[in-house]
């Protein structure tokens, strides 16, 4: 499914990391990984020569791993640059870090992520890197909904990363405690919690079967967010790969934001993928 | 891959450093990305919407709009004292709030006490330069030095160590300082020894590291994530007062607009209506219920205190009562943690004799870190015991120590270099298995012969046995060496030892267990032992104690982690369980399955890492010997670290929710005789019987100190021979709503409308006759209606004091808080009924010392009719049990 992977890199660390996890997904897809920076106009030189330093490091760690490689410089705006780039070069994903700030800021109100996420007709992985101490996965956990889309693409991301790290994958869905008005919350086993899985989490469950991947699942009431954060804290995951969010400003500040609750708290680094590959 | 795993040179690749450390701009660039190294408050409500969601649940909304309908009311129809009954009801709301939320602000309490153990400054290299910096500023990829009396600021990887030792007690609870190193590991980050944790202690010697991990990603910060984050849930009470106030007032506000409607039909005003539904609806709803709840717990609370256990959220009092599970620690808390040497044993008969100028005892004395202060042994409570058992055994030993390779759980031994006469030994104890892989020789008889497999089958053997009887079993070698310049690692000094022979140390169990584990089989409490000891010695004190019968399934801590939750799950639905060679860090999960299978659980800890699984549990119970963080998260404190204390909890808490039944009872007596004279209001258009403001002044007046006596009835004592609450069976069922409304309830209503007719009669009205509402003969009917209610109510306290057994065999005049209020009652009511500005607020009027004369036969009737029916239900219990011995023979 990929078969080019892109991934952009500046001077900051997080986007080094980023770049990590792009290199390792294009070993075990067997892609080729475009290193791209693009310098924003009156820039110092100093930026300038430290995101050549990461690219070059980079560069020595694929070339050892036998990767094809190929870097990229631009100057211009990032978001325009990479578009064009993804276009011409018809690239299938591409990897970015997340900033602090982004997630300071409300992260879907207008960052340079989120811009990468809506303009780049492919998928695109966001990364944000919190821990420096777990450098290959080796427990993945992946939050699912109880209803999927693009399921191939992101069951198929996942294999793809846990089979870059010989990692296992732990599936959970936080689904909304059952409630009634004169008992309040109703208490299920995992036993039945396990009838009401979601047909689309049983077909993920099989895709991950069909890459042999070991995995395990969960089920538990409660939001999502939070969940999602306790759950990792709890077991030790090393990392969250998670889908982006498809709710709008307005439901985020009413509703609440699952993806936007993860990107604060997370205890370990987390991907978010916006996935663009149909299922067939 | 993680950190732990690389190399110093792949250490700094991977965090993209160097040995000089980050440049003054790389690292501001960082503290931009990764933040300040500190322990960050996870978003949360803020406080004025925790008070705020006080007001606007379901009860207060209902009570609200009671409210609101009386200020309209005033508006309309002014005069008619509206605008007192609204700020009643909103003084009602307001007074349930601020009970609420003060229990919630308490938690926030925890969080903050693990921000002061963080620490402030920290030496890094910038730029190659040392540098003194706040902790809070250090970033990934920072090289940092440690040095003795540091705290540990971040997560780091050491680098460079000059015999580091850390205490880890803060993170894992082990007291015992731990070396650290700087060779790669390939196991769990948690486990590595090359690694110093935030919020750790440097104990002694220093170290150079590279900071991977700060703030709120620290090991230090993902306790403190889940402690800030683990929603306690709502406990059983809660949930079960929630069900009952909406049940109740789902009843009440039908019946409301039922009577309603109906009064419409016959033609009565739009606004009689109003007033009879807004009494009707307020008649019903239990508004004395939360506030009288919450007194009742606290009290509850007190009483506990006394028996040595301090409860710190009210809610936990009841849902003690429903614990199903207990998880239990058993050093300390089982046990008397009284270390005292009971065994020494060797290879030959005399095991502490000398051997070439040495024995056991020396290096059970030199091996040793207690020291002695002012005449007084400090240390950990098993090198005390040691110390002295060898100091009384062959006195003080001049000796001078050379070096020291402290424990560690790896190792699970510890050995020191010490010069004695100019002899210099390595002396070493440890665990037996640990011990016995070193040695290649031992002593026997007066010799020292090479250890032979025989004999150590004979050893394993020998250890096994002492571990059998409960005792906790080190072992002790030693060697001889030229000098300790010769030594340069630990395994050079831990290489072919001389085995000396065992000590059993008794940890002997506190006496009152045993008794307190027999009363939790008979309530059918189950107990599962989860200890950091040998699985032999913990089950050797299980069968001790009568904590194991039968065949009990016993998982080692090494068996635990390669457990799936599924295999976790089959393991926790065995009766008898213990779970040996565990750390604190692991009940997390225990409580999580144990909850998932509907148990209710209380679990005992002390240390920091026992913190999310002691707020995760339904009652995390706390020694109060333990660390500040584990009393914040915890709902219990034990103040004598005793098991027992965690029992008498229970029985307590059991009586507290068969108490809270009884003043239900209670209130709903009382319901049926305020609704009954309404209903006749409407229906046979009677004069008004009751007002609104004088229903108020019942529910949250006369009766309340009676209720709260009923609170404090000690528990019955059948309590702890039933089965924990099953999970589902609340507060009320049929029996309760039987017993409340219909039985006691219209017994009472006799007298009340007797009362009231009688008081009507005798001022001259007659059947069909309408009164205006302020006309003084209504006054005094409804003052008269009042008065019964007050009065069936003082019958009725002593009716429901207990549930089966005779009010005559406890003592009539046993409760003395019950005594206590009926005096208030009777005075508050006086004062309503007497004086002119009780007149004026609940529209009362005097009325004659005949009318408290014709009520008392009444009294007596509700009093007696209920020690009729407990009666029966004895007789009927005694039946049933001489039909069950029958059927069995």
């Amino acid at each position: 499914m990929y078969r080019k992977i892109l991934t952009a890199v500046n001077e900051h660390l997080n986007s080094e990391i980023a770049a990590r996890y792009a290199m390792n997904l294009a070993r075990a897809a067997g892609a080729k990984l475009y290193l791209c920076f693009v310098a924003g106009k009156g820039r110092q030189v100093a930026i300038f020569d430290r995101a050549e330093e990461a690219i070059k490091r980079i560069f020595i760690d694929a070339k050892k791993m036998a990767i094809d490689i190929e870097a990229i410089t631009e100057t211009g705006d990032p978001v325009k640059k990479i578009s064009e780039i993804v276009r011409h070069e018809e690239i299938d994903i591409v990897f970015a870090a997340t900033r602090r700030e982004d997630v300071e800021k409300r992260f879907y109100a207008g960052t340079v992520a989120r811009d990468l996420s809506l303009a780049l007709p492919c998928s695109v992985a966001l990364v944000r890197v919190v821990h420096m101490g777990r450098i290959h996965p080796k427990k993945i956990l992946v939050p699912l909904k109880a209803r999927i889309d693009h399921l191939t693409e992101r069951s198929y991301f996942s294999a793809a990363m846990a089979n870059a790290f010989g990692s296992n994958i732990y599936l959970l869905h936080a689904t909304k405690p059952i409630t009634s008005f004169f008992h309040g919350e109703v208490h299920l086993t995992p036993v039945e919690w396990e009838k009401k899985m979601s047909k689309d989490i049983s077909y993920f469950m099989e895709h991950l079967n069909k890459y042999k991947i070991i995995h395990e699942k969960r089920l538990i009431p409660g939001k999502a967010g939070r969940s999602i954060t306790i759950e990792a804290a709890a077991k030790r995951f090393d990392l969250v790969i998670m889908g982006a969010s498809e709710r709008s400003l307005l439901s985020s500040i009413f509703k609440g934001n699952p993806v936007e609750v993860v990107l604060r708290e997370t205890p370990c680094d987390l991907i978010i993928l916006k996935p663009r590959h149909e299922d067939k | 891959m993680k950190i732990n795993s690389l190399s110093t040179d792949e250490v700094f690749q991977s965090l993209v450093t160097s040995a000089d450390g980050l440049s003054e701009e790389e690292a501001k660039r960082r503290l931009a990305e990764f933040g300040y190294n500190e322990i960050e408050e996870i978003k949360k409500k803020p406080l004025i919407f925790k008070f705020l969601s006080q007001l606007t649940h379901f009860l207060a909304i209902l009570l609200w709009v009671a409210a609101l309908f009386s200020f309209l009311s005033e508006y309309i129809h002014p005069g008619e004292g509206m605008l007192t009954l609204g700020l009643a009801i909103v003084g009602v709301i307001f007074i349930n709030a601020i009970f609420a939320f003060i229990q919630e602000y308490r938690v926030e309490k925890a969080l903050a006490a693990m921000k002061k153990l963080l620490p402030f400054y920290v030496r890094v290299l910038r730029n190659g330069k040392e540098t003194e910096i706040f902790a809070r500023e250090v970033v990934p990829g920072d090289v940092a030095t440690l040095m003795e009396g540091d705290k540990v600021p971040a997560d780091i990887r050491i680098i460079e160590t000059n015999e580091i030792k850390v205490n880890n007690a803060p993170l894992t609870g082990e007291s015992e300082p731990v070396g650290r190193t700087k060779e790669p590991f390939s196991g769990e980050l948690i486990n590595s020894q090359n690694i110093a944790f935030a919020g750790t202690m440097v104990v002694s010697g220093s170290a150079k590291g590279v900071i991977f991990s700060t703030g709120m990603r620290t090991e230090f910060g993902r306790i403190a994530h889940l402690t800030g984050t683990v929603t306690p849930g709502i406990s059983p009470l809660q949930k079960e007062i929630t069900r009952i106030t909406r049940v109740v007032t789902a009843i009440a506000v039908t019946t409301g607009l039922l009577f309603f409607s109906i009064g419409y039909l016959i033609g009565r005003t739009f606004w009689e209506n109003f007033l009879f539904a807004i009494g009707i609806i307020l008649a019903n709803v239990p508004e004395g219920l939360l506030p009288t709840v919450t007194l009742s717990l606290a009290m509850g609370s007190q009483r506990m205190a006394k028996r040595k256990a301090l409860i710190k959220n009210l809610t936990s009092v009841e849902t003690l009562g429903s614990v199903s599970v207990i998880c239990t620690d058993k050093t300390g808390t089982l046990t008397q943690n009284k270390m005292e040497v009971k065994k020494v044993a060797g290879l030959c008969d005399n095991a502490t004799e000398k051997v070439q100028g040495i024995s056991l005892f020396h290096s059970a004395l030199l091996c040793n870190n207690t020291k002695e202060v002012e005449g007084n042994l400090k240390g950990e409570p098993t090198e005390v015991a040691l110390y002295k058992a060898a100091a009384d055994s062959i006195g003080h030993i001049e000796n001078k120590r050379l070096k020291e390779f402290p424990f560690d759980s790896d190792r699970k031994r510890m050995s020191t270099i010490n010069s004695m006469r100019d002899t210099t030994y390595v002396l070493a104890k440890g665990a037996p298995e640990s011990i016995l892989q070193i040695s290649r020789h031992c002593f026997r008889g007066k010799d020292i012969v090479p250890f032979n497999t025989s004999m150590e089958e004979k050893s394993v053997e020998l250890y096994h046995s002492l571990m059998d009887q409960g005792l906790r079993v080190l072992a002790f070698a030693y060697k001889e060496v030229k000098s300790d310049e010769m030594i340069a690692s630990k395994e050079d000094a831990e290489r072919d030892m001389i085995f000396m022979g065992f000590i059993g140390l008794e940890d002997p169990p506190r006496p009152e267990v045993a008794e307190a584990i027999q009363k939790c089989r008979e309530a059918g409490i189950r107990i599962i032992m989860i200890t950091g000891d040998s699985s032999r010695t913990a089950a050797a004190i299980a069968k001790e104690i009568g904590l194991i019968k039968e065949k009990a399934t016993i998982v080692e801590g090494a068996e635990f982690l390669k457990m799936s939750d599924a295999e976790l799950r089959d393991v926790l639905s065995d009766k008898e369980i213990i779970f040996s060679r565990m750390t604190p860090k692991h009940k997390l999960r225990v409580v999580n399955i144990l909850k998932e299978q509907g148990e209710r659980v209380a679990v005992t800890g002390d240390g920091v890492n026992d913190a999310p699984a002691l707020k995760r549990a339904d009652i995390g119970v706390s020694m109060g010997t333990g660390t500040d963080v584990a009393k914040e998260a915890a709902d219990m404190i034990l103040l004598d670290d005793n098991f027992a204390t965690i029992v008498n909890a229970i029985e307590e808490g059991r009586a507290i929710f068969e108490n809270i039944k009884k003043f239900i009872i209670y209130i709903f007596a009382h319901l049926t005789a305020e609704a009954v004279p309404y209903i006749l209001f409407i229906l046979a258009r009677i004069p008004l019987p009751l007002t609104v403001m004088q229903i108020l002044a019942i529910d949250l007046g006369t009766e309340t100190i009676p209720a709260l006596g009923l609170g404090v009835e000690p528990p019955e004592a059948a309590i702890m021979k039933q089965p924990p609450r099953p999970k589902g069976k609340g507060l009320i069922d049929r029996k309760v709503l039987f017993k409340g409304y219909i039985f006691l309830g219209l017994i009472g209503t006799i007298g009340v409308l007797f009362a009231y007719f009688f008081v009507l009669n005798k001022g001259g009205w007659r059947w069909g006759v309408e009164l205006p509402i302020n006309d003084p003969l209504v006054y005094q009917a409804s003052t008269a209606t009042f008065l019964g209610i007050v009065m069936m109510q003082i019958g009725n306290v002593f009716a429901c004091r207990t549930q089966t057994e005779s009010i005559f065999k406890i003592g009539i005049f046993g409760n003395r808080l019950i005594l206590w209020g009926i005096l208030a009652e009777i005075l508050l009511s006086a004062f309503i009924i007497y004086h002119p500005w009780g007149n004026k607020i609940f529209s009362t009027a005097s009325i004659p010392l005949s009318v408290w004369l014709l009520l008392i036969p009444f009294m007596f009737m509700v009093f007696f009719a209920e020690e009729v029916r407990k009666f029966l239900a004895r007789y009927r219990e005694v039946i049933l049990t001489i039909d069950n011995s029958q059927l069995k023979e």
